[in-house]
């Protein structure tokens, strides 16, 4: 146990006498699909303009298969930088939230696709490996 | 006076190394995560719906519309960049911080297709450019 405390102390006088600092930065593109939102659309039920009221206008538009495809989508970039005294590393990590609404002719929603990847985006700084 | 200078070698290899090495960056960008042949190797032609391939794999990037159906799109994308400043070299005896920079940029992108038919059944699926992965190699010759 003893042999390990120099070397303890070693290990932190390093990583403290090399790393300059650290940085952590965010960015957001569009805004937050809210879950409340997507479970309040009902299958055969909800209509284009309750789609609407709920969501808002969407931000992309697409005509599919006959049907009307309303896209919503959010972007999360997280960036960890750290800084070394003989070398950086940074590593930038985005992910998108992405809510697709499929209306059908009479303009009732036929589908509801959504998925939040954003929710598993992690700060690091390795860049190496996955 | 042969003996101090075979000591005196490893550590003056080691300083040139450390001072190249000093200005040296390492930055990669990942957007959304990789899709590899095991994670679509659920997928069977004719038989998968678009609707149990979102349930296992998330919603698409995008859907389009085609001639013969509807394809939706997973892409993914990994940017890998290094740099070296050769001109720290000179920081100890140069007045003015020179540079002597030499970096590169490997960007590898792909995507997954699917090709859907009116009834949202997967009829065909392939990867866009199965692309390998690029290294973190700042020589740009």
């Amino acid at each position: 146990m003893l042999f390990f405390k120099p070397l303890t102390g070693i290990v932190i006088v390093l990583v403290l006498a090399t790393a300059q600092g650290c940085a952590l930065s965010r960015g957001t593109l569009g805004e937050d699909i809210k879950s409340e939102s997507v479970e309040a659309i009902k299958k055969a039920t909800t209509t284009k303009d309750e789609v609407l009221a709920l969501l808002g206008a969407p931000d992309r538009l697409l005509q599919v298969n006959g049907r009307d495809v309303f896209q919503y989508y959010r972007y999360d970039a997280k960036v960890g930088s750290l800084l070394l005294i003989l070398i950086n590393f940074s590593r930038v990590s985005v992910k998108s939230d992405d809510l697709f609404v499929i209306l059908n002719r009479e303009g009732i929603v036929e589908d509801v696709i959504s998925s939040k990847r954003t929710e598993g985006l992690e700060f690091r700084f390795w860049p190496f490996g996955e | 006076m042969k003996r101090p200078l075979r000591r005196l070698c490893p550590i003056l290899l080691s300083v040139v190394m450390c001072v190249t090495f000093v200005g040296c960056n390492v930055v990669r960008l990942t957007l959304n995560t990789p899709l590899t042949q095991n994670d679509v190797a659920f997928i069977v032609p004719g038989k998968t719906t678009l609707a149990d391939v979102i349930t296992k794999l998330g919603t698409p990037d995008s859907i389009t519309d085609s001639n013969t159906g509807v394809v939706a799109t997973y892409r993914f994308l990994d940017m890998r960049y290094s740099r070296i400043n050769f001109g720290w070299l000179l920081k100890p005896w140069s007045p003015v911080d020179t540079d002597l920079i030499i970096s590169r940029t490997g960007l590898g992108t792909d995507a997954f297709e699917l090709l859907c038919d009116s009834n949202w059944v997967v009829t065909h699926q392939s990867f866009l450019r199965h692309l390998s992965g690029p290294r973190f190699n700042p020589y740009p010759f």
